[in-house]
């Protein structure tokens, strides 16, 4: 956790300097002998905390606290008005104006630290919520609320999200001409900042799919757009992204896909599981790599897996991953299952560790024989 | 723990990547190749002989150092690539982007 900030507004030098002393050991601190220096204080820098006297020269205490009341910028600041015991008709107005907290003086200073170490506490435990809360909002809007339904086909889909899990997203989309776009990705990162991204960078995917299904079902045409958009779009500047397209033709039985450096899907068939072994670089980072489109044909009782790299990266034996090996390896099992992405998660998690530390993605199709 | 740099040219830089380059250190390297770049590098050589952790956010910040340096003709050189980064490198198909050698010395005389 990072270091706290606090300000100390406070006329007297010496008590000014006491709490300096004492609070420096575990806080950023910075000092103001007044409310007029204090505003100029938090106005370089928000603090986490303001513990002010109440009588000071040029600007008091209910002066700063009625000033940082009206800017909804330091209104939540956790503030704590220092009191001296005569001025007990203040000290009730002190606590009419809604401060934290006000602590009267002489102070115990253990008493002091215990507050301030509470109200921050308060402030962290809000902060982390929110951070969740959001988290959890992303990852919803980031998955699909339904899977295509075609006769003939079966399809399951899971994912799992991690509080510190990245950017996993997923979306698809029917065409015109009766097939289906089906994008997988990873955008890099870890925790709401990654997962923020990956909101942004799936919003424009959508836009662009849409806007070249016009002209092109290439899906490595369609990888090149979003790569240039990648590498001079200044809001997703510095944004690298994993990516799978796969086109979905179920009349032909037919999956044209193209891979920027994602997870390579898998075909599952009753001879056994093998990797769709072509893939190119992933996107963002150079704006000359090329994408090429490669079809898979799917035999009556075949299947095809894609996944993120929560799954292959999932620790087995302490040091070693799972990897593609590993998944090929327990993939090829559930073709014939009810639930073949419940036997493949439950499979991955007898062989390694029995829960998964990352954001885990699965999507699986199978043409019925 | 930091990251250990080594200057081999006023362009060339060897950076030790450690034991691990993920989503805990990844701003560290970030800042670490931030100031290699005001000093005058292009060249960097990254040491992964003792790294056995690489995620994708420790990937990240790498491609962001060759977006900065790639416009200057700068390079980024992988040596001595441990079996954990040579999976993340095979799986992302960074190996295009980024050359690889046996050791530092294969990778200075390369760049040099």
């Amino acid at each position: 956790m990072a270091e706290h900030a606090i300000l100390i507004v406070e006329d007297d030098s010496t008590v000014r300097e006491l709490l300096k002393y004492r609070l420096n050991k575990k806080y950023d601190v910075a000092t103001a002998a007044n409310g007029e220096e204090a505003l100029e204080q938090i106005e370089q820098k928000t603090p986490h905390l303001i513990i002010s006297d109440i009588m000071m020269p040029k600007m008091d205490g209910f002066a700063l606290q009625k000033k940082l009341q009206d800017d909804k910028n330091t209104r939540v600041i956790p503030f704590i008005f220092l009191t001296a015991r005569a001025d007990e008709p203040t000290r009730r107005q002190g606590a009419r104006t809604g401060v934290d907290d006000y602590i009267t003086k002489p102070f115990d200073m253990e008493q002091l630290l215990n507050r301030i170490e509470r109200l921050l506490e308060r402030m962290q435990v809000f902060q982390t919520q929110l951070d969740a809360e959001i988290g959890r909002d992303f990852s919803n809007r980031l998955l699909p609320k339904s899977m295509p339904e075609v006769d003939g086909y079966r399809i399951f889909f899971h994912s799992e999200a991690r509080e510190q899990g990245g950017g996993d997203l997923f979306d698809w989309t029917q065409v015109d001409d009766g097939t289906y776009f089906i994008t997988i990705g990873d955008v890099m990162g870890k925790g709401i900042r990654a997962k923020f991204y990956a909101f942004s960078f799936l919003s424009y995917v959508r836009a662009t799919l849409h806007t070249l299904l016009q002209e092109s079902t290439s899906p490595a045409q369609i990888m090149s757009r979003i790569n240039e958009m990648l590498l001079t779009d200044e809001v997703l500047e510095d944004t690298f992204a994993s990516f799978l397209i796969l086109n979905w033709d179920p009349a032909d039985h037919t999956v044209t896909y193209a891979n920027a450096g994602h997870c390579r899907p898998v075909l599952i068939t009753p001879d056994g599981a093998s990797v769709a072994e072509h893939s190119d670089l992933i996107l963002g980072l150079e704006a000359e790599a090329t994408f090429r489109d490669e079809t898979i044909d799917l035999a009556p009782g075949h299947a095809l897996m894609a996944y993120t790299d929560g799954l292959l990266e999932h620790p087995v034996d302490g040091t070693e991953v799972l990897g593609e090996q590993g998944i090929l390896e327990i993939a090829e099992p559930t073709l014939d299952t009810d639930t073949p992405i419940d036997a493949l998660l439950d499979a991955a998690l007898e062989r390694g560790d029995d829960a998964f530390h990352d954001d885990v993605l699965v999507y699986w199709m199978q043409r019925e024989a | 723990m930091g990251f250990t740099v080594e200057s081999l040219s006023p362009t060339t830089v060897v950076i030790r990547m450690g034991e691990a380059l993920d989503f805990r250190n990844a701003d560290e390297f970030k800042s670490t190749f931030q100031s290699e770049i005001e000093n005058g590098s292009v060249n960097f050589i990254l040491d992964f002989s003792d790294t056995a952790v690489l995620d994708s956010t420790g990937l990240g910040s790498i491609f962001s150092l060759y977006r900065q340096i790639s416009p200057d003709d700068g390079q980024v050189a992988f040596a001595d690539v441990s079996r954990p980064v040579q999976v993340v490198v095979q799986l992302t198909r960074t190996y295009k982007v980024f050359r690889q050698f046996p050791t530092v010395d294969a990778a200075q005389e390369a760049l040099s």
